[in-house]
């Protein structure tokens, strides 16, 4: 049977249509941009610093295998576990027998885009393993059975009353708490009994040290360092590209990682793990799952240099309004766009398509991914591989849905930044480019659409006469 | 092949030229002040408190004040004495019952407002740090670095220690709706002390 494409547009309608959680989820995230950029004024070497944690980052991934073996030798000498995993199939068989040696059937994590990758939880649990997410945002995915809708905040599309809701099906607490702080009191109340009888813990990682064979986990609620101090088990995962050589290079890293994600200096905790704490055993899962191969894509490997701050999803006019649920991805945003096809081509073929093309996705990554450039290289790979009907016609759905509701575009970000305010018109820009000889039209969009073609016509026949379109 | 193998090999063979990708310098940039006003209004953006002591203060006496309701304080340092030394803990779960703890960080760093500890300063009993409820850290003003390239560059306990984690104020969380909430999981509050 052949995958389906994910009907980016079709869920992103679902979620337009609910003007509170919009109306939430486009300013919060549009909060987290505003207050990346202050903290970006406050320091002039912002531009070095990006450019130095590129370079780095470069130079590692062109460098990769010597510093994993570095990074192994160095974690053996420690005393760390090191495990290599091909896929996710394989890092959960090695979870899994693990946790199996130790009898462990209760696992308190942190959160990990690497585990949500290998969909983990549901290899453990039917073989008796209790997985409990212990960060707050991702225990709320967890249990409403949802995928984490942003990779650092991962419930950011609900509000106080979807939470309130979750937790008084869960937690026996009042459906109609109004309160976040009560709320969040809830899970630590409820969370912290399950942390002290755990018989194991893991994390995810930011970043490995090849150096020191140290890797670094940088969190705020506290949860990962009790997820990783409490049991005498620690089992950590994390992708084969998150290495850096040496220890001096973490200043570059953690400067900006917080500052691009939440605009905050640093996060609470900047936790770094060089061996097993006294009485304890420590396990690194180093994850390939298709990482490998991307590294071999001439337009694509640098999406590698990825330290998945979200900052390119907060700054994302369609991510803010569609929400990453509506990715069907692990990964959503401009940075999920264009690492999600090279997971599964056909099933993500839409999600390029997903973006207007205005370039602030590029413009604040903060290891320097020429992200807007590699959404359009990916629009030419697919428009190559793939039926264009299907593709074409979600675009159309998507862009027309947008069209439809001026207010949508309303905002947030007037006057801040004239290509996002501008969104209309680059949506139509942009989405049509790569179909010259696209002829339907959103109605109430058809003037700009007139001067878009009268503008393109020419280039556009040219271009199309090089692609299959 | 075992996946370690095969997956060094594909990384061989796909990767780009080692040639056009130098390992830049390492960086030591911005602004060099490591004093204790930059340290104070960093901590406190992070939520952080500065334990000021009043007229006549000594540590003990500034603690009580501080944590009135506080039945179990616990030290970590041998110049205060609290109701329970660390040394005394045994457990995690015994851990779990501290609602102040007091520690000793080798540094902190201005420009964030961090202070560092490891299992050096909590007796390998790493998760008292987390499990207490509240934490006050003695810190010294000559052992403030400026900022996050001179802390890397300079701290030797990012080379020795196993568990080495710096705190930057107290654990927190915005997860539900954006709403800002200080004392998530981990500690509800962190004061640093200056001695
Ligand atoms: S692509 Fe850049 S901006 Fe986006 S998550 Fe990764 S590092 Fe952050």
């Amino acid at each position: 049977m052949k995958v389906k494409p994910v009907n980016h547009a079709k869920a992103a309608e679902e979620f337009l249509d609910d003007a509170p959680h919009l109306t939430f989820h486009d300013e919060r995230l549009w909060d987290m941009r505003q207050k990346r950029d202050q903290q970006m004024h406050l320091l002039p070497e912002w531009q070095e610093l990006r450019s130095r944690a590129s370079a780095i980052k470069e130079h590692t991934l062109a460098n990769l295998p010597e510093y994993l073996e570095q990074f192994e030798a160095n974690a053996k000498k420690n005393g760390i576990h090191v495990h290599w995993a091909a896929d996710g199939a394989e890092h959960n068989r090695i979870v899994g027998e693990i946790l199996e040696k130790h009898g462990a059937k209760s696992l308190i994590k942190s959160k990990s885009m690497v585990t949500e990758e290998c969909d983990m939880r549901a290899y453990l649990e039917p073989r008796g393993v209790t997985v409990t997410e212990t960060d707050l945002g991702e225990r709320i995915q967890q249990l409403d059975g949802q995928m984490p809708s942003h990779i650092v905040v991962p419930a950011v599309h609900k509000l106080v009353p979807d939470v309130a809701k979750i937790f008084a099906k869960n937690y026996n607490t009042d459906p109609n708490d109004n309160s976040p702080q009560s709320l969040a009191e809830s899970q630590r109340m409820a969370a912290r009994p399950v942390i002290l009888t755990a018989d194991a813990g893991m994390t995810g990682g930011n970043f490995l040290v090849a150096e020191t064979g140290t890797f670094v986990v940088c969190t705020n609620e506290g949860n990962a360092d009790l997820s990783a101090t409490v049991p005498n088990l620690h089992i950590a995962t994390l992708g084969i590209e998150r290495i850096v050589p040496r220890m001096a290079d973490m200043g570059v890293f953690i400067r900006l990682l917080s500052r691009s994600a939440l605009g905050s200096p640093i996060t609470q905790y900047t936790t770094h793990f060089r061996g097993p704490q006294k009485g304890g055993e420590m396990h690194i899962v180093l994850v390939d799952n298709g990482r490998s191969a991307r590294l071999g894509m001439e337009e694509f490997w640098t999406s590698l240099k990825c330290i998945r701050c979200g900052a390119c999803m907060n700054t994302c006019p369609v991510y803010r309004r569609s929400g990453g649920l509506s990715y069907g991805a692990v990964y959503s945003g401009p940075i999920g766009a264009i690492i999600d096809p090279t997971f599964n081509e056909r099933k993500y073929s839409t999600l390029p398509f997903a973006s207007t093309m205005n370039g602030s996705c590029t413009n604040v990554c903060p290891v320097k991914i020429n992200i807007h450039e590699q959404l359009y290289k990916w629009r030419r790979v697919l428009a190559e591989h793939h039926e264009l009907p299907f593709v074409k016609r979600e675009i159309m759905h998507m862009a027309g849905k947008l069209m439809g509701q001026p207010t949508l575009y309303r905002t947030a970000i007037n006057g801040t930044e004239v290509a996002l305010s501008t969104l209309p018109r680059f949506v139509l820009y942009n989405w049509l480019n790569p179909w010259g000889k696209h002829r339907e039209l959103p109605h109430p969009v058809k003037q700009t659409f007139h001067s878009w073609y009268k503008k393109n016509r020419l280039k556009d026949k040219k271009e199309s006469q090089g692609g299959k379109a | 092949m075992s996946s370690r193998d095969t997956i060094l090999a594909t990384l061989r063979a796909n990767r780009p030229d080692p040639a056009a990708h130098e390992l830049p310098p390492v960086a030591v940039l911005g602004d060099m002040d490591a004093g204790k006003a930059r340290f104070e209004d960093a901590l406190q953006l992070l939520g952080g408190q500065i334990l000021l002591p009043q007229e006549g203060d000594t540590l003990a006496t500034a603690i009580a004040r501080r944590f009135p309701d506080a039945k179990i304080i616990c030290s970590a340092v041998p110049d205060f004495e609290g109701t329970i030394r660390l040394e005394d803990v045994t457990s995690p779960q015994q851990a779990a019952a501290t609602d102040v703890l007091v520690v000793r960080s080798p540094f902190g760093i201005s420009e964030m407002g961090s202070i560092f500890l490891s299992e050096a300063q909590l007796n390998s009993l790493n998760s008292a740090a987390h499990l207490t409820q509240h934490i006050v850290v003695i810190l010294s003003e000559k052992n403030l670095t400026a900022n996050m390239h001179t802390a890397y560059v300079e701290r030797p306990e990012f080379h020795t220690a196993n568990y080495g984690v710096l705190m930057t104020g107290p654990s927190a969380t915005a997860d539900i709706q954006g709403v800002l909430i200080r004392g998530a999981q981990g500690v509800r509050s962190l004061s640093v002390w200056w001695e």
